[in-house]
């Protein structure tokens, strides 16, 4: 996977929630990224203004991996501004 | 225009599913001027959501269970404000052992940190407001309840919280009611919230509710919740303090289901 989605969500997560790049990967689930349920109302909210997609509650409920995320936003939409 | 014209300090704010964020958008639909709180982690996420209400309100860092913090509060709004119309505590908290683990195992330093964020709370928040709250002539306090006059399953030791906080909520009522000051809690049926979500297997009440409750229950709805928030930190419950008012479909009062499905008659 290396959509540029994928890469502006790694760079989320790397900037805002200290995730550690070498841990990044599409099989990663939030567990293995220590992201308890807080981190993902965040996430949902930075994903929301950067991405321009909105994550509903009972959509984030199913996520367990950051391919599954990555793939939930393209399929609503996500574009990343200024690389395409 | 309900609150117009209020200054009222919101917790809980936070994402939009927070019955505090309903109580927050109502609040400014009807005139009202807010100010939220936000502690440690959830303090970023509060800034973010508080973009998404009509008027983008300010947000200040509240641990409740730091005095420092609420002497700090409490010295910011009386700069800003110089009294305090109401108070909405949506604060509560306990760790994984305590909620929906096993009851009988929880250790006390477990239990004793549920007990401090969720009960006590409501006494301190309020005593620290309280000389603002007098300033504005009596002002409201209204804290978030979950029925706690019967055990539910999962709620564990958060269900004991809410006892106490029930009580604790008649004697604040009690030694502010010199002053003028209005204090009461709203039972909410179980909702869909970030912190519900978080207590494993209490999502199970969410069917028998909407069966016991005469008017129906949707646990997606917090405005049914935050509509009487707003009312009772109105002027027109004047003489209600003391009590916890039950915004959940009317399940507390059943014994059992009715037999007619909530809505009409049977299909």
């Amino acid at each position: 996977m290396s959509s540029s989605v994928y890469d502006r969500v790694t760079s989320i997560l790397v900037d805002n929630f200290g995730v550690d790049s070498a841990a990044v990967s599409p099989e990663a689930t939030f567990e293995d990224l220590d992201l308890d349920s807080l981190d993902l109302v965040e996430f949902a909210l930075a994903a929301e203004e950067e991405l321009g997609v909105r994550i509903e509650d009972e959509e984030a409920e199913g996520l367990e991996t950051l391919g599954a995320a990555v793939k939930l936003l393209e399929d609503k939409g996500a574009t990343v501004g200024g690389e395409g | 225009m309900l609150l117009q014209g209020k200054r009222l300090l919101v917790t809980g704010v936070l994402n939009e599913s927070s019955i505090a964020f309903s109580v927050a958008r109502l609040a400014q639909q009807a005139g009202a001027e807010i100010v939220l709180t936000g502690f440690g982690r959830g303090l970023r996420i509060t800034e973010r959501i508080a973009r998404k209400l009509p008027d983008p309100p300010d947000v200040l860092e509240l641990d409740v269970t730091d005095a420092g913090h609420l002497e700090r509060a409490a010295t910011d709004l009386e700069a800003r404000w110089g009294g305090l119309d109401g108070v909405v505590h949506a604060v509560a908290y306990a760790p994984e052992s305590a909620i929906g683990a096993d009851f009988l195992a929880a250790p006390w330093d477990d239990v004793a940190t549920a007990l401090q964020v969720s009960t006590y709370s409501f006494a301190s928040l309020s005593a620290a407001l309280a000389p603002l709250l007098k300033a504005a002539g009596g002002g409201s306090v209204v804290g978030l309840d979950f029925d706690a006059s019967r055990a539910w399953p999962a709620y564990d030791w958060m269900g004991v919280a809410k006892a106490g906080l029930e009580a604790t909520c008649r004697y604040v009522a009690r030694d502010l009611g010199g002053q003028g000051t209005r204090v009461n809690l709203v039972a909410a049926g179980p909702l869909r919230t970030v912190a519900a979500k978080a207590i494993e297997g209490f999502s199970s009440i969410d069917a028998a509710w909407q069966r016991q409750a005469p008017l129906g229950w949707d646990v997606e709805d917090a405005e049914p919740v935050a509509r009487v928030v707003c009312a009772l930190l109105s002027e027109w419950m004047p003489a209600v303090t003391g009590s916890v008012v039950h915004a959940d479909g009317g399940a507390h009062a059943m014994g059992l289901p009715p037999t007619t499905p909530a809505g009409g008659s049977p299909t």
